[in-house]
Protein backbone atom coordinates (compact mmCIF):
# COMPACT_ATOMS: atom_id res chain seq x y z
CA UNK A 1 0.00 0.00 0.00
CA UNK A 2 2.83 2.25 0.75
CA UNK A 3 4.28 3.22 -2.60
CA UNK A 4 7.40 4.66 -1.09
CA UNK A 5 8.91 1.47 0.15
CA UNK A 6 11.63 1.37 -2.44
CA UNK A 7 12.56 5.01 -2.38
CA UNK A 8 15.05 6.95 -0.32
CA UNK A 9 13.97 7.59 3.28
CA UNK A 10 13.63 11.36 2.82
CA UNK A 11 10.77 10.91 0.39
CA UNK A 12 8.84 8.83 2.86
CA UNK A 13 8.09 11.78 5.06
CA UNK A 14 4.82 13.33 4.12
CA UNK A 15 5.52 16.61 5.86
CA UNK A 16 9.26 17.16 5.88
CA UNK A 17 9.09 20.80 6.91
CA UNK A 18 6.94 20.06 9.91
CA UNK A 19 9.18 17.20 10.92
CA UNK A 20 12.12 19.52 10.67
CA UNK A 21 10.55 22.11 12.95
CA UNK A 22 9.44 19.41 15.34
CA UNK A 23 13.02 18.34 15.81
CA UNK A 24 14.64 21.74 15.36
CA UNK A 25 13.65 23.47 18.57
CA UNK A 26 14.14 20.40 20.72
CA UNK A 27 17.60 19.87 19.32
CA UNK A 28 18.44 23.57 19.57
CA UNK A 29 17.46 23.70 23.23
CA UNK A 30 19.48 20.61 24.09
CA UNK A 31 22.47 21.71 22.02
CA UNK A 32 22.46 25.21 23.41
CA UNK A 33 22.26 23.95 26.94
CA UNK A 34 25.10 21.50 26.49
CA UNK A 35 27.39 23.71 24.46
CA UNK A 36 26.73 27.04 26.12
CA UNK A 37 28.95 26.22 29.04
CA UNK A 38 31.85 26.49 26.64
CA UNK A 39 31.00 29.96 25.43
CA UNK A 40 28.94 31.86 27.95
CA UNK A 41 29.77 32.64 31.51
CA UNK A 42 26.41 34.12 32.22
CA UNK A 43 23.80 31.82 33.65
CA UNK A 44 21.07 34.28 32.76
CA UNK A 45 21.64 33.96 29.03
CA UNK A 46 21.80 30.20 29.20
CA UNK A 47 18.60 30.06 31.22
CA UNK A 48 16.59 32.47 29.14
CA UNK A 49 17.61 31.10 25.75
CA UNK A 50 17.20 27.45 26.73
CA UNK A 51 13.82 27.98 28.34
CA UNK A 52 12.70 30.12 25.45
CA UNK A 53 13.65 27.42 22.95
CA UNK A 54 11.95 24.79 25.08
CA UNK A 55 8.80 26.88 25.28
CA UNK A 56 8.81 27.42 21.51
CA UNK A 57 9.25 23.70 21.03
CA UNK A 58 6.32 23.03 23.34
CA UNK A 59 4.12 25.37 21.36
CA UNK A 60 5.20 23.95 18.01
CA UNK A 61 4.63 20.36 19.08
CA UNK A 62 1.29 21.06 20.68
CA UNK A 63 -0.19 23.26 17.98
CA UNK A 64 1.51 22.35 14.75
CA UNK A 65 3.29 19.03 14.57
CA UNK A 66 0.76 17.22 16.73
CA UNK A 67 -1.97 18.17 14.30
CA UNK A 68 -0.02 17.49 11.17
CA UNK A 69 2.09 14.48 11.99
CA UNK A 70 -0.25 12.40 14.10
CA UNK A 71 -3.62 14.10 13.85
CA UNK A 72 -4.07 14.64 17.56
CA UNK A 73 -4.70 17.63 19.71
CA UNK A 74 -5.29 18.29 23.37
CA UNK A 75 -6.12 21.31 25.47
CA UNK A 76 -7.67 22.39 28.69
CA UNK A 77 -10.79 24.38 29.24
CA UNK A 78 -12.81 25.76 32.04
CA UNK A 79 -16.45 24.93 31.71
CA UNK A 80 -19.42 26.86 33.01
CA UNK A 81 -19.29 25.21 36.39
CA UNK A 82 -15.80 26.48 36.84
CA UNK A 83 -14.26 23.06 36.51
CA UNK A 84 -11.22 22.30 34.51
CA UNK A 85 -11.85 19.94 31.64
CA UNK A 86 -9.23 18.31 29.46
CA UNK A 87 -10.33 18.03 25.91
CA UNK A 88 -8.92 15.70 23.33
CA UNK A 89 -9.48 15.58 19.65
CA UNK A 90 -8.42 13.37 16.87
CA UNK A 91 -9.09 12.89 13.23
CA UNK A 92 -11.54 10.23 12.23
CA UNK A 93 -10.28 6.74 11.80
CA UNK A 94 -9.81 6.81 8.03
CA UNK A 95 -7.53 9.79 8.16
CA UNK A 96 -5.68 8.39 11.12
CA UNK A 97 -5.03 5.17 9.26
CA UNK A 98 -3.75 7.11 6.31
CA UNK A 99 -1.25 9.11 8.36
CA UNK A 100 2.28 8.64 7.27
CA UNK A 101 3.91 6.01 9.42
CA UNK A 102 7.32 7.60 9.27
CA UNK A 103 5.94 10.92 10.41
CA UNK A 104 4.31 9.49 13.48
CA UNK A 105 7.35 7.34 14.24
CA UNK A 106 9.51 10.45 14.20
CA UNK A 107 7.03 12.38 16.28
CA UNK A 108 6.77 9.91 19.13
CA UNK A 109 10.40 8.87 19.22
CA UNK A 110 11.84 12.38 19.29
CA UNK A 111 9.39 13.24 22.03
CA UNK A 112 10.59 10.35 24.17
CA UNK A 113 14.26 10.81 23.35
CA UNK A 114 14.22 14.52 24.20
CA UNK A 115 12.60 13.81 27.57
CA UNK A 116 15.16 11.10 28.28
CA UNK A 117 18.00 13.43 27.34
CA UNK A 118 16.75 16.16 29.67
CA UNK A 119 16.37 13.62 32.44
CA UNK A 120 19.98 12.51 32.04
CA UNK A 121 21.17 16.11 32.01
CA UNK A 122 19.17 16.66 35.17
CA UNK A 123 20.89 13.76 36.85
CA UNK A 124 24.24 15.25 35.89
CA UNK A 125 23.45 18.62 37.34
CA UNK A 126 22.13 16.94 40.47
CA UNK A 127 25.37 15.06 40.89
CA UNK A 128 27.31 18.28 40.51
CA UNK A 129 25.05 20.10 42.96
CA UNK A 130 24.26 22.84 40.49
CA UNK A 131 20.87 24.04 41.59
CA UNK A 132 20.74 26.73 38.91
CA UNK A 133 21.05 24.33 36.06
CA UNK A 134 18.72 21.93 37.76
CA UNK A 135 16.11 24.67 37.52
CA UNK A 136 16.61 24.95 33.77
CA UNK A 137 16.49 21.21 33.28
CA UNK A 138 13.42 21.00 35.49
CA UNK A 139 11.52 23.52 33.41
CA UNK A 140 12.44 21.89 30.10
CA UNK A 141 11.68 18.43 31.39
CA UNK A 142 8.26 19.46 32.61
CA UNK A 143 7.42 21.05 29.27
CA UNK A 144 8.36 17.86 27.46
CA UNK A 145 6.51 15.72 29.97
CA UNK A 146 3.38 17.81 29.55
CA UNK A 147 3.38 17.20 25.83
CA UNK A 148 4.05 13.49 26.17
CA UNK A 149 1.28 13.01 28.69
CA UNK A 150 -1.15 15.15 26.72
CA UNK A 151 -0.62 13.34 23.47
CA UNK A 152 -0.59 9.89 25.00
CA UNK A 153 -3.91 10.58 26.69
CA UNK A 154 -5.23 11.93 23.43
CA UNK A 155 -4.22 8.81 21.54
CA UNK A 156 -5.84 6.54 24.11
CA UNK A 157 -8.95 8.63 23.99
CA UNK A 158 -9.05 8.39 20.21
CA UNK A 159 -8.82 4.61 20.38
CA UNK A 160 -11.57 4.48 22.96
CA UNK A 161 -13.80 6.70 20.85
CA UNK A 162 -13.25 4.51 17.83
CA UNK A 163 -14.12 1.37 19.75
CA UNK A 164 -17.25 2.94 21.11
CA UNK A 165 -18.41 4.00 17.70
CA UNK A 166 -17.53 0.67 16.21
CA UNK A 167 -19.67 -1.12 18.77
CA UNK A 168 -22.44 1.39 18.29
CA UNK A 169 -22.37 0.97 14.55
CA UNK A 170 -22.34 -2.78 14.79
CA UNK A 171 -25.14 -2.75 17.31
CA UNK A 172 -27.33 -0.47 15.24
CA UNK A 173 -26.67 -2.41 12.05
CA UNK A 174 -27.50 -5.63 13.83
CA UNK A 175 -30.66 -4.11 15.12
CA UNK A 176 -31.76 -2.92 11.68
CA UNK A 177 -30.95 -6.30 10.17
CA UNK A 178 -33.04 -8.07 12.77
CA UNK A 179 -35.88 -5.65 12.20
CA UNK A 180 -35.83 -6.12 8.47
CA UNK A 181 -35.67 -9.88 8.95
CA UNK A 182 -38.80 -9.76 11.07
CA UNK A 183 -40.67 -7.55 8.65
CA UNK A 184 -39.90 -9.89 5.81
CA UNK A 185 -41.16 -12.78 7.82
CA UNK B 1 -29.40 19.14 9.29
CA UNK B 2 -26.97 21.89 9.92
CA UNK B 3 -28.09 24.96 11.67
CA UNK B 4 -25.79 27.85 11.43
CA UNK B 5 -24.91 30.40 13.94
CA UNK B 6 -22.66 32.47 11.85
CA UNK B 7 -20.46 34.84 13.61
CA UNK B 8 -17.42 34.66 11.43
CA UNK B 9 -14.26 35.15 13.33
CA UNK B 10 -12.01 36.68 10.78
CA UNK B 11 -12.45 37.75 7.26
CA UNK B 12 -9.87 35.34 6.08
CA UNK B 13 -11.56 32.38 7.65
CA UNK B 14 -14.77 32.81 5.70
CA UNK B 15 -13.45 30.54 3.00
CA UNK B 16 -12.52 28.06 5.68
CA UNK B 17 -16.07 28.20 6.91
CA UNK B 18 -17.39 27.57 3.43
CA UNK B 19 -15.11 24.62 3.01
CA UNK B 20 -16.19 23.20 6.33
CA UNK B 21 -19.80 23.55 5.20
CA UNK B 22 -19.11 21.85 1.91
CA UNK B 23 -17.30 19.02 3.56
CA UNK B 24 -20.11 18.45 5.97
CA UNK B 25 -22.79 18.62 3.37
CA UNK B 26 -20.95 16.21 1.14
CA UNK B 27 -20.27 13.68 3.82
CA UNK B 28 -22.99 11.18 4.17
CA UNK B 29 -24.23 11.11 7.70
CA UNK B 30 -24.69 7.60 8.71
CA UNK B 31 -25.14 6.59 12.25
CA UNK B 32 -21.44 6.13 12.57
CA UNK B 33 -19.87 9.45 13.14
CA UNK B 34 -16.59 8.23 11.82
CA UNK B 35 -16.93 11.25 9.59
CA UNK B 36 -15.46 14.40 10.71
CA UNK B 37 -15.33 16.92 12.99
CA UNK B 38 -14.23 18.24 16.18
CA UNK B 39 -15.66 18.71 19.58
CA UNK B 40 -17.46 21.81 20.60
CA UNK B 41 -16.11 23.52 23.62
CA UNK B 42 -19.21 24.43 25.57
CA UNK B 43 -17.93 27.73 26.79
CA UNK B 44 -20.21 30.69 26.32
CA UNK B 45 -17.41 33.07 25.60
CA UNK B 46 -16.16 31.39 22.48
CA UNK B 47 -17.04 33.01 19.21
CA UNK B 48 -18.89 30.62 17.03
CA UNK B 49 -18.60 29.51 13.47
CA UNK B 50 -21.25 27.78 11.44
CA UNK B 51 -21.36 24.17 12.20
CA UNK B 52 -23.76 21.35 12.51
CA UNK B 53 -24.25 19.71 15.81
CA UNK B 54 -24.93 16.09 15.11
CA UNK B 55 -21.88 14.33 13.81
CA UNK B 56 -19.37 15.75 16.17
CA UNK B 57 -17.11 13.57 18.12
CA UNK B 58 -17.25 15.01 21.56
CA UNK B 59 -14.47 13.62 23.54
CA UNK B 60 -14.68 14.69 27.12
CA UNK B 61 -12.76 12.98 29.78
CA UNK B 62 -13.94 13.34 33.33
CA UNK B 63 -12.60 16.53 34.83
CA UNK B 64 -9.26 15.83 36.33
CA UNK B 65 -8.96 17.50 39.74
CA UNK B 66 -6.41 20.26 39.53
CA UNK B 67 -4.13 18.81 42.12
CA UNK B 68 -3.42 15.83 39.98
CA UNK B 69 -2.83 17.80 36.87
CA UNK B 70 0.75 18.28 35.96
CA UNK B 71 2.32 20.70 38.34
CA UNK B 72 4.50 22.66 36.08
CA UNK B 73 5.81 26.13 36.56
CA UNK B 74 5.44 27.90 34.30
CA UNK B 75 3.92 25.83 31.61
CA UNK B 76 2.93 27.82 28.61
CA UNK B 77 -0.16 26.00 27.47
CA UNK B 78 -2.24 28.30 25.30
CA UNK B 79 -5.39 26.51 24.30
CA UNK B 80 -5.48 27.05 20.60
CA UNK B 81 -8.77 28.83 20.55
CA UNK B 82 -9.68 32.30 19.53
CA UNK B 83 -9.54 34.90 22.24
CA UNK B 84 -12.56 35.40 24.35
CA UNK B 85 -13.76 38.86 24.19
CA UNK B 86 -16.86 40.76 23.51
CA UNK B 87 -18.32 38.47 20.95
CA UNK B 88 -21.27 36.64 22.32
CA UNK B 89 -22.04 33.19 21.20
CA UNK B 90 -24.71 30.70 21.88
CA UNK B 91 -24.28 27.46 23.71
CA UNK B 92 -24.49 24.28 21.81
CA UNK B 93 -22.97 24.04 18.44
CA UNK B 94 -19.76 25.83 18.18
CA UNK B 95 -16.52 24.78 16.82
CA UNK B 96 -13.02 25.83 17.15
CA UNK B 97 -11.96 28.66 14.94
CA UNK B 98 -9.65 28.56 12.01
CA UNK B 99 -7.20 26.23 13.60
CA UNK B 100 -9.76 23.58 14.52
CA UNK B 101 -9.79 20.11 13.18
CA UNK B 102 -12.92 20.81 11.26
CA UNK B 103 -11.30 20.64 7.89
CA UNK B 104 -7.78 19.40 8.17
CA UNK B 105 -6.61 20.53 4.75
CA UNK B 106 -7.53 24.13 5.52
CA UNK B 107 -6.39 24.37 9.08
CA UNK B 108 -3.20 22.54 8.40
CA UNK B 109 -2.29 25.04 5.77
CA UNK B 110 -3.22 27.82 8.10
CA UNK B 111 -0.18 29.99 8.30
CA UNK B 112 1.62 29.76 11.59
CA UNK B 113 1.33 33.52 11.85
CA UNK B 114 -2.40 33.22 12.33
CA UNK B 115 -1.98 30.95 15.30
CA UNK B 116 0.71 33.21 16.71
CA UNK B 117 -1.44 36.28 16.24
CA UNK B 118 -4.35 34.58 17.92
CA UNK B 119 -2.27 33.61 20.91
CA UNK B 120 -0.82 37.09 21.15
CA UNK B 121 -4.23 38.68 21.10
CA UNK B 122 -5.32 36.27 23.79
CA UNK B 123 -2.46 37.42 25.95
CA UNK B 124 -3.41 41.05 25.41
CA UNK B 125 -7.06 40.43 26.21
CA UNK B 126 -6.23 38.48 29.35
CA UNK B 127 -3.95 41.26 30.44
CA UNK B 128 -6.65 43.84 29.93
CA UNK B 129 -9.15 41.75 31.85
CA UNK B 130 -6.95 41.23 34.83
CA UNK B 131 -4.97 44.37 35.27
CA UNK B 132 -7.14 47.16 33.98
CA UNK B 133 -10.53 48.21 35.27
CA UNK B 134 -13.32 46.68 33.29
CA UNK B 135 -16.84 45.44 33.99
CA UNK B 136 -15.88 41.78 33.87
CA UNK B 137 -13.89 42.06 37.04
CA UNK B 138 -17.06 41.75 39.04
CA UNK B 139 -17.41 38.18 37.90
CA UNK B 140 -14.03 36.66 38.47
CA UNK B 141 -15.05 33.25 37.30
CA UNK B 142 -15.65 34.47 33.81
CA UNK B 143 -12.78 36.83 33.55
CA UNK B 144 -9.85 34.48 33.17
CA UNK B 145 -11.78 31.70 31.49
CA UNK B 146 -9.26 31.56 28.69
CA UNK B 147 -6.23 31.27 30.87
CA UNK B 148 -2.89 30.90 29.27
CA UNK B 149 0.55 30.77 30.72
CA UNK B 150 2.48 32.54 27.99
CA UNK B 151 1.74 35.98 29.46
CA UNK B 152 2.92 35.08 32.95
CA UNK B 153 5.98 33.42 31.46
CA UNK B 154 6.96 36.56 29.59
CA UNK B 155 6.30 38.79 32.59
CA UNK B 156 8.31 36.68 35.00
CA UNK B 157 11.25 36.41 32.63
CA UNK B 158 11.05 40.12 31.88
CA UNK B 159 11.04 41.02 35.56
CA UNK B 160 13.99 38.73 36.19
CA UNK B 161 15.89 40.26 33.30
CA UNK B 162 15.14 43.81 34.42
CA UNK B 163 16.26 43.09 37.95
CA UNK B 164 19.33 41.33 36.67
CA UNK B 165 20.17 44.22 34.39
CA UNK B 166 19.85 46.74 37.21
CA UNK B 167 22.09 44.75 39.48
CA UNK B 168 25.72 45.70 39.34
CA UNK B 169 27.00 42.51 40.87
CA UNK B 170 25.79 38.91 41.03
CA UNK B 171 23.55 39.28 38.03
CA UNK B 172 22.98 35.58 37.60
CA UNK B 173 21.97 35.04 41.19
CA UNK B 174 19.52 37.91 41.02
CA UNK B 175 17.85 36.47 37.98
CA UNK B 176 17.71 32.97 39.36
CA UNK B 177 16.35 34.17 42.68
CA UNK B 178 13.73 36.37 41.07
CA UNK B 179 12.55 33.63 38.73
CA UNK B 180 12.49 30.92 41.37
CA UNK B 181 10.77 33.21 43.88
CA UNK B 182 8.03 34.16 41.48
CA UNK B 183 7.45 30.73 40.06
CA UNK B 184 7.54 28.88 43.36
CA UNK B 185 5.59 31.69 44.97
CA UNK B 186 2.78 31.40 42.46
CA UNK B 187 2.55 27.64 42.97
CA UNK B 188 2.58 27.93 46.73
CA UNK B 189 -0.02 30.70 46.75
CA UNK B 190 -2.30 28.56 44.63
CA UNK B 191 -1.83 25.62 46.93
CA UNK B 192 -2.60 27.92 49.83
CA UNK B 193 -5.94 28.83 48.33
CA UNK B 194 -6.73 25.21 47.53
CA UNK B 195 -5.85 24.08 51.03
CA UNK B 196 -8.02 26.79 52.54
CA UNK B 197 -10.91 25.05 50.87
CA UNK B 198 -11.16 27.51 48.07
CA UNK B 199 -12.43 26.83 44.58
CA UNK B 200 -9.92 27.79 42.06
CA UNK B 201 -8.37 26.06 39.12
CA UNK B 202 -4.66 25.52 39.54
CA UNK B 203 -3.52 26.85 36.17
CA UNK B 204 -6.06 29.65 36.18
CA UNK B 205 -4.64 30.91 39.43
CA UNK B 206 -1.04 30.60 38.20
CA UNK B 207 -2.06 32.55 35.16
CA UNK B 208 -3.74 35.23 37.26
CA UNK B 209 -0.82 35.72 39.60
CA UNK B 210 1.50 35.98 36.63
CA UNK B 211 -0.60 38.59 34.91
CA UNK B 212 -0.79 40.65 38.09
CA UNK B 213 2.97 41.01 37.88
CA UNK B 214 2.57 43.40 34.99
CA UNK B 215 2.45 46.56 37.15
CA UNK B 216 5.57 45.45 39.00
CA UNK B 217 7.25 44.95 35.65
CA UNK B 218 6.46 48.53 34.73
CA UNK B 219 7.74 49.67 38.12
CA UNK B 220 10.96 47.73 37.69
CA UNK B 221 11.59 49.31 34.29
CA UNK B 222 11.06 52.80 35.69
CA UNK B 223 13.36 52.06 38.60
CA UNK B 224 15.97 50.75 36.24
CA UNK B 225 15.92 53.94 34.23
CA UNK B 226 15.97 56.37 37.14
CA UNK B 227 18.13 55.65 40.13
CA UNK B 228 16.60 58.01 42.69
CA UNK B 229 15.70 56.25 45.93
CA UNK B 230 12.67 58.39 46.72
CA UNK B 231 11.33 57.93 43.23
CA UNK B 232 11.86 54.21 43.49
CA UNK B 233 9.94 53.99 46.72
CA UNK B 234 7.02 55.95 45.34
CA UNK B 235 6.91 53.98 42.12
CA UNK B 236 7.14 50.67 43.92
CA UNK B 237 4.37 51.62 46.33
CA UNK B 238 2.09 52.66 43.51
CA UNK B 239 2.71 49.56 41.41
CA UNK B 240 2.44 47.33 44.44
CA UNK B 241 -0.97 48.76 45.24
CA UNK B 242 -1.99 48.29 41.61
CA UNK B 243 -0.89 44.65 41.59
CA UNK B 244 -2.70 43.88 44.80
CA UNK B 245 -5.82 45.60 43.56
CA UNK B 246 -5.65 43.52 40.41
CA UNK B 247 -5.34 40.25 42.27
CA UNK B 248 -7.89 41.02 44.96
CA UNK B 249 -11.25 40.12 43.36
CA UNK B 250 -10.11 36.83 41.95
CA UNK B 251 -8.48 35.57 45.08
CA UNK B 252 -11.16 36.76 47.42
CA UNK B 253 -13.93 35.27 45.33
CA UNK B 254 -12.28 31.90 45.45
CA UNK B 255 -12.37 31.36 49.20
CA UNK B 256 -14.81 31.39 52.07
CA UNK B 257 -15.37 35.04 53.13
CA UNK B 258 -14.06 34.39 56.61
CA UNK B 259 -10.77 33.23 55.16
CA UNK B 260 -10.29 36.01 52.70
CA UNK B 261 -7.48 37.60 54.62
CA UNK B 262 -5.69 34.28 54.94
CA UNK B 263 -5.71 33.90 51.19
CA UNK B 264 -4.88 37.50 50.33
CA UNK B 265 -2.13 38.22 52.84
CA UNK B 266 0.45 35.84 51.30
CA UNK B 267 -0.21 37.32 47.85
CA UNK B 268 0.41 40.78 49.22
CA UNK B 269 3.50 39.52 50.99
CA UNK B 270 4.94 38.10 47.81
CA UNK B 271 4.41 41.29 45.90
CA UNK B 272 5.94 43.28 48.76
CA UNK B 273 9.02 41.10 48.66
CA UNK B 274 9.32 41.63 44.92
CA UNK B 275 8.94 45.36 45.58
CA UNK B 276 11.77 45.22 48.06
CA UNK B 277 13.90 43.43 45.51
CA UNK B 278 13.23 46.22 43.07
CA UNK B 279 14.08 48.95 45.55
CA UNK B 280 17.13 47.24 46.92
CA UNK B 281 18.77 46.56 43.59
CA UNK B 282 21.40 49.14 42.76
Amino acid sequence: MDPNQMQAPVENYANPKTCLFHVLFKGAALAFYILSALFFNSFVIIFVVTVLLAALDFWVVKNVSGRILVGLRWWNEINDLGESVWKFESLDQDSLARMNKKDSWLFWWTLYLAAAAWFILGVFSLIRFQADFLLVVGVCLSLNAANIIGFTKCKKDAKKQFQQFATQTIASRFQSTVQSAFTLV
Amino acid sequence: MSHNDTIPLYQSSQSDIDEIENMMNNNSFQSGPGTVLPAQPPSPIRPSIPVSSSPFVQSNLAPIPPSSAQKVTPVPMPPPLPPSGNSSSSEGSKTIGGSGFGSPPNTLTEPVWDTVKRDLSRIVSNLKLVVFPNPNREDPGKALRDWDLWGPFFFIVFLGLTLSWSASVKKSEVFAVAFALLAAGAVILTLNVLLLGGHIIFFQSLSLLGYCLFPLDVGAVICMLKDNVILKMIVVCVTLAWSSWAAYPFMSAAVNPRRKALALYPVFLMYVSVGFLIIAID
